[in-house]
């Protein structure tokens, strides 16, 4: 039984051994990536200089036209995040922070994203591969449930999350597969979809009072001396009469309501999502309300 | 509680722990220990069926020895169909009502009467295919008298209700269980090593092929439609592989586990996706439900004695029986008659034991002939697993119509955000490891142990699929 107990302990050690240099490996490689996505990109770079940075989910990512803003000779890249929540948003311009980018200003796409502080999964976890790597992203884990598994338990996080950082992500960023996320300086354009969910049932979703991740993006960017701009972007003609955005404006009275800029249906490929030409104009009304008098550096 | 759960990774070290360190003084502290824990593995799924178990356990056990102790031949007979008629009964109303109800009302629907089925509302107790099995076979081995009856309560419910064999078997004969739990069991080093090997391998088979495979799998046959000719080919190979993966991985992860507690159960897989015509992969493929269905069912009926037409009659009913066993379904039921199709020019030509040798290939023609008879019989079973996995036979008609009829055989970019070849390179090398070690039980032990623990080890975390987990196939049936 002592042998048998000695063979189990060697197996035991040799999985310890086998999840170590995996770890390393797979963390060795994701360090290397540069042009699989927004978050791999701006944790292996350095400091940058930006006019204008974008933050938020898909409302942001599909809706702010960067070209529009260098048009008018703002240096911009859009980090919309699809599917992603002010959870990743924060921690994004925190790493930005941490890098020591210079950004005059953010806009952050804060509307429906407001009514949740939980993380989402499919973005977070592209943080998961550094975490060991930065105190930033280990700290903006720490409150998270697993927090533990996470970080102590090498390959752990490669494993829960195996379709999103497994080996076929690893085996994509070794053999330079490019994505299209990092196109179009981060803005990803769609199309009018003949069959695009055109309703969207938003009457009973509330905001948070108190979004922490709201507040953090809102005071680092105070911090940093960074112009602050939230706005919320178009909805389609489905959710009219709903009232989210004025209870969004009556919690978080400094978010600008742009709901109403694109309203019709035309314009959209689903109800939350604008199509190319709808981002255009609802970009050119952004930029002549908050860009026409700022003297370009 | 599955076998690559969490929860299964403490439950197991804990028995092991408790039965060789607290439970380990006689045969009936160690059967005990295993009872207790198989009840306990049992309920974890639903705690109601625990009593329908013990039922079905106390009743085999109280008819067993009212049939061997009956010296009158009418309540020998009373007492045995007594046990086989509620076996079946329980069977029959879990398993089966609700099919026949329906398949009743549709069937009077299309010779004009009006009916609309009465239902029952029931969940399938998991594992009752399996444990009504090993009854069954204990009693019918009483009543033709092969076995005594077993008197000690504890080894007879260990013997149906043994947790690595409770919810997806292999099917195990008294004659070969019960007398090893009848004895002492004394730690012995090498058989539990081999199990850790057998059970690493089992996880392979589960975590990286089978649940790998189920991914691409799921993506072809749920959008069938919308697929070319080389993704419905890629996708039966897949599922091929997924369930071979997933039942063997499975079997091989109870064999494993036994090893540990001093008990060998009945091998379940012999690489069966290198047999050489359909007869041998039925000897290779879920053996101890196909050797039960020999000995309780083919050689009652007249096996292969009294004539041609006799035989093909028998072979048709174990096929279609086996295949109407794994579900209530009709798609189980055809791929039952496809197999017993397959197996017919076999039986004509009297060559259904031809193949009983092992295989060798050597750079010959002979060679030749052996490897075209693999893939032959690799793609007949293909095309009878079609059936096994699409929810209707008109959906299973449909896609090996559309495999025809198509002409595609381009890449295809699938739901599961996969092109439909990216799986074969892996699944080439699992058949190349299979295939170097056609010759043992697994290919983890022997020469470089340690090596190729580490490799498999590697494997099972690396490319394992865990995102998107799969039940074991077979805990449905």
């Amino acid at each position: 039984m002592k042998k048998f107990l000695l063979y189990i302990l060697g197996i035991f050690l040799l999985t310890v051994l086998v999840s170590v240099i995996l770890d390393g490996l797979y963390t060795y490689i994701f360090m290397q990536s540069r042009n699989r996505g927004k978050v791999e990109t701006v944790f292996n770079s350095t400091a940058k200089k930006y006019d204008v940075v974008i933050l938020g989910s898909s409302r942001a990512n599909n809706h702010f036209v960067s070209q529009m803003f260098e048009e008018k000779g703002f240096k911009t890249f859009n980090y919309g995040m699809s599917g992603g929540h002010l959870f990743e948003a924060s921690l994004i311009l925190k790493l930005m922070i941490e890098r020591k980018y210079e950004i005059r200003n953010v806009i952050l796409e804060a509307d429906l994203n407001l009514s949740n502080d939980q993380e989402s999964e499919g973005v977070a976890t592209k943080f998961l591969p550094y975490i060991h790597w930065s105190e930033t992203i280990k700290n903006h884990f720490s409150t998270e449930e697993n927090f533990n598994e996470l970080y102590y338990i090498p390959f752990y996080r490669y494993v829960k999350f195996d379709s999103k950082i497994g080996f076929r992500e690893i085996y994509k960023i070794v053999s330079k597969e490019k994505t299209n996320a990092l196109d179009n300086l981060g803005y990803y354009p769609l199309e009018k979809h003949k069959n695009g969910n055109m309703k969207n049932n938003i009457v009973n979703l509330n905001p948070l009072p108190y979004n922490k991740y709201y507040e953090e993006i809102k005071s680092a960017c105070k911090k940093n001396n960074i112009n602050f701009i939230a706005v919320m972007t178009p909805m389609c003609e489905n959710v009219a009469g709903m009232n989210y955005f004025d209870k969004v404006k009556k919690a978080y009275p400094e978010i600008h309501n742009y709901e109403n800029v694109v309203t019709d249906n035309k314009y959209f490929s689903s109800c939350g999502h604008m199509t190319d030409e709808g981002a255009k104009i609802f970009t050119a009304r952004i930029l002549k309300d908050f860009f026409t008098n700022i003297n370009i550096p | 509680m599955f076998f690559n759960s969490l929860a299964f990774a403490v439950f197991l070290p804990l028995v092991f722990f408790l039965y060789w360190f607290v439970f380990n003084k006689t045969k009936n502290t160690q059967n005990a220990l295993l009872i207790i824990a198989s009840y306990y593995f049992y309920s974890c799924w639903d705690w109601r069926f625990l009593f329908l178990l013990v039922f079905s356990t106390f009743l085999d056990y109280y008819t067993g020895i009212r049939i061997e102790k009956s010296t009158n031949e009418k309540w020998r007979k009373f007492w045995f169909w007594l046990s086989v008629s509620v076996n079946l009964g329980f069977l029959g109303i879990f398993k089966y009502y609700n099919f026949f109800s329906e398949s009743f009302a549709q069937m009077l629907t299309t010779v004009g009467f009006k009916a609309s089925p009465i239902l029952l509302n029931v969940v399938l107790p998991v594992g009752i295919s399996f444990y009504t099995f090993h009854g069954l076979s204990y009693v019918i081995d009483i009543y033709f008298k092969r076995i005594k009856a077993e008197y000690n309560f504890v080894d007879y419910s260990l013997f149906v209700s043994y947790f690595p064999l409770l919810v997806a078997g292999p099917i195990e004969r008294a004659t070969h269980l019960l007398p090893e739990v009848k004895v002492k069991r004394t730690f012995n080093f090498q058989q539990a090593k081999e199990g850790i090997c057998q059970i690493v391998w089992g996880l392979v088979k589960k975590v990286v092929i089978a649940d790998t495979c189920a991914t691409y799998a799921n993506a072809i046959f749920d959008n069938y439609a919308s697929m070319n000719s080389f993704s419905l080919i890629l996708g039966g190979v897949y599922f091929a592989f997924q369930i071979y993966g997933d039942f063997s991985g499975y079997s091989d992860m109870a064999l494993g586990m036994s090893k540990l507690f001093g008990l060998e159960l009945l091998r379940n897989f012999n690489y069966p996706y290198f047999s050489r015509d359909i007869a041998e992969f039925w000897r290779r493929w879920h053996i101890s439900l196909s050797s039960w269905f020999r000995d309780y069912l083919y050689i009652p009926l007249g096996g292969s004695k009294g004539g041609l037409w006799m035989k093909i009659r028998n072979t048709f009913i174990i096929f279609i029986v086996s295949g109407f066993w794994h579900g209530a379904n009709w798609t189980y039921i055809v791929w039952g008659f496809i197999n017993a199709l397959y197996f017919l020019p076999l039986l004509l030509s009297n060559s259904n034991r031809n193949n009983m040798d092992s295989i060798t290939l050597k750079w010959n023609f002979d060679s030749v002939r052996v490897l075209f008879s693999i893939l032959t019989t690799f793609l007949l079973t293909c095309v009878a697993w079609v059936f096994f996995r699409a929810k209707t036979i008109t959906d299973a008609v449909l896609y090996l119509k559309k495999i025809f009829t198509n002409g595609e055989f381009s890449a295809q970019y699938l739901d599961n955000e996969r092109y439909n070849y990216e799986l074969l390179l892996m699944i080439g090398l699992f058949v190349l490891v299979e295939w170097n070690n056609k010759t043992r039980v697994e290919p983890i032990s022997g020469k470089r142990s340690m090596l190729k623990m580490a490799l498999a080890i590697m494997a099972i975390i690396a490319f394992g699929t865990y995102s998107d987990y799969k039940e074991f196939i077979y805990f449905q049936f």
